[in-house]
């Protein structure tokens, strides 16, 4: 096991009187996944310094939705992140429900919940598989991207299209759950259990993984809070705290499930917090599914909403796959928005790359960083 | 509710059989896919099923639209575009023409189709070798075996129903939304006849004004318009407006 990877940064210092040297890591390096650089400062091989650079990839999206009616946002929304569209567009129809005050029909509130859940899994199992490249195993890489076929399946029969799914709208959903979807996603999870573990035998009870993983990279709840890490990296730094269970939307509020919490901090585990993760989303889509089930098939799924919304502001926050994504609308009373701003997770988790791998070896930092499921997407914007 | 996976891991390596169990787990598949179908498929020969409310392009029934310019306004990228052509007859129509280059099939065309004219089609292999020829014409948009499955429905409930407990009713988004004249600000300019593609619209002599000519108003045709908003949007002194039912 490598205890010893945290070494003294200072007493090394004082003993070598060696150059520190700066190496820069991308924008097109393999562990990036992206294009983002990572500056790091290394003596000899330890990092001593760290700074992330991100912009590459700046689309001008806020300002682009200035220009756009309410409705035509929400195919910009799933551009924000591939893996994550769902749970963006599902934000962005809820501020604008906010700013409009309508509540909308329960059966879109379930349906978005397991789309958002169908979301967090695919988009977990696209982690995985980036953690399988960067830590050298690419039996990981395509057993998890097997899984995550069936998952796009379920988008495709649920709405026409596998990642950029515009599936949710202002007041509901775009179209009913369509024939047999119940019973294709339930078998898709219960197969999904089952060849999970397959995945998790190659994982967890391989050493090669699990020394690169195991008591590095240590952050503590102080630094969480005072860095604005969220999601399940903050979860395995020993926060309790996710916003489906804490500050409930859309009927998150009845469906049971467990928070994952570890209060170790290392990145062994962030990683077993979104592993189990996936678990507990698919025992929120088995519920989900027996509530849209007991709502009949004639509920309704979608009302009727104005075209122009109401001066005023508007913010809500929702559990990403990768932390907490806020929206805020400020609207003047037309058809456009005036401003939306979006705070993307990965751009607060990012920032904490310093604090990650300060001491640990250059060869762990793709390890390291891999647990923040970087989407450049989002990030810049 | 219990966690599934944090209550088996993490294991104490030096116990657990940490060399056997990862090959134990690729031998398994390895039987799996000796016995099994294999999970890769030979793309241009073989191809995925994929069903009928998929995504590809958008594909048009000629002869179902009538020319309204829905999906040119609700398109996100701006890459539909209302050109001349002749109908069978040889008039000449407006039809829209997909520019596929810069479509990102959202389906918002089929979706705001007041007539269902605009469809999705699972056509998706659409690599071409110039530019000009992923502009798909009105009468190259049409799609061979069209089905109802392809047309995306704008279905809604209304929040009045709901309230006075009848939520299984659906409406189309624009069923019960008219252009609501303001009388006062109309000065008969007969704009909105001309560019209503249903002509639902009819300019009717109300009177005589101080000069002695006619006074027009127009007079819209419920039963035929499909809430367009082309009078709305063309009207040069704002006396029409979408009164939207809630």
């Amino acid at each position: 096991m490598m205890t010893d990877s945290i070494v003294p940064v200072k007493e090394m210092e004082d003993r070598m009187d060696t150059d520190k040297m700066w190496v820069i890591m991308g924008p097109q390096h393999p562990f990036s996944h992206g294009l983002w650089t990572l500056k790091v400062q290394l003596d000899g091989e330890i990092v001593t310094d760290a700074e992330p650079i991100v912009g590459y990839l700046h689309r001008g999206w806020e300002k682009e939705t200035e220009n756009r009616t309410y409705p035509k946002i929400i195919p910009m929304a799933d551009r924000l992140c591939y893996a994550a569209s769902m749970t963006y567009t599902h934000l962005y129809c809820m501020t604008v429900e906010k700013a409009l005050g309508i509540d909308i029909p329960e059966k879109a509130k379930y349906i978005r919940i397991v789309a958002d859940e169908v979301c967090r899994i695919q988009s977990h199992l696209m982690w995985l598989a980036a953690v399988g490249t960067d830590l050298g195993n690419l039996t990981v890489f395509l057993w998890c991207m097997r899984e995550r076929e069936f998952f796009l399946d379920l988008n495709v029969k649920l709405c026409g299209a596998r990642m950029t799914t515009n599936y949710p709208r202002i007041g509901g959903v775009r179209n009913d759950t369509t024939e047999l979807f119940d019973r294709d996603i339930i078998r898709a999870v219960d197969r999904f259990e089952k060849a999970m573990w397959d995945i998790i035998a190659l994982i967890d009870d391989s050493s090669i993984f699990v020394s690169r993983m195991k008591d590095i990279s240590f952050l503590t709840r102080e630094q969480c809070a005072n860095m604005g890490l969220t999601g399940p990296a903050m979860r395995g730094c020993g926060v309790d705290f996710d916003i489906r269970r804490d500050d409930p939307y859309d009927n998150y509020d009845q469906v049971d499930f467990e928070v994952p919490v570890l209060t170790k901090g290392d990145s062994y585990s962030r990683y077993m917090i979104r592993i189990e993760e996936m678990f507990q989303s698919c025992d929120i889509i088995r519920q989900a599914v027996k509530k849209i089930q007991a709502l009949g098939k004639n509920a309704p799924y979608r009302i009727k909403t104005p075209s122009k919304v109401p001066a005023g502001t508007a913010f809500t926050r929702l559990e990403d796959p990768r932390g907490e994504s806020l929206m805020y609308l400020v609207s003047d009373g037309t058809d456009k928005p005036y401003r939306l701003k979006v705070r993307s997770p990965i751009f607060t988790n990012v920032s904490t790359s310093k604090a990650m791998c300060l001491g640990c070896r250059i060869a762990d930092v793709p390890a390291i960083l891999a647990q923040i499921d970087m989407c450049l997407g989002e990030t810049d914007r | 509710m219990a966690m599934k996976y944090l209550d088996k891991y993490p294991k104490n390596l030096a116990k657990s059989l940490w060399v056997l169990k990862p090959c134990w787990a690729v031998m398994k598949l390895f039987a799996k896919t000796v016995t099994h179908r294999s999970m890769t498929i030979l793309y241009p020969y073989e191809k995925e099923w994929i069903p009928d409310n998929y995504r590809g392009r958008p594909g048009l029934r000629f002869d179902k639209c009538v020319g309204c310019g829905m999906c040119v306004r609700m398109c996100p990228t701006a890459c539909i575009k209302l050109i001349e052509v002749p109908d069978d007859e040889g008039k000449p129509v407006m039809r829209p023409q997909v520019n596929l280059g810069r479509c990102a099939m959202c389906g918002y065309c089929a979706e705001y189709c007041p007539l269902d004219a605009m469809t999705v089609t699972p056509d998706y292999e659409l690599a071409e070798y110039t530019r000009y020829d992923l502009l798909y014409g009105p009468r190259r948009l049409n799609y061979e075996g069209t089905t109802p499955g392809m047309e995306v429905k704008l279905e809604v409930t209304l929040p009045s129903d709901i309230e006075n407990g009848n939520p299984e009713r659906r409406v189309s988004f624009f069923d019960l939304d008219r252009p609501e004249l303001t009388d006062s600000k109309c000065i008969g300019c007969k704009k909105c006849a001309k560019v209503c593609p249903v002509n639902a619209i009819e300019m009717v002599e109300k009177g005589v004004n101080d000069k002695g000519k006619p006074i027009l108003r127009p007079v819209i045709d419920n039963s035929k318009c499909i809430c367009c908003s082309n009078c709305v949007l063309d009207c040069p002194k704002d006396a029409l407006q979408i009164k939207e039912v809630l």
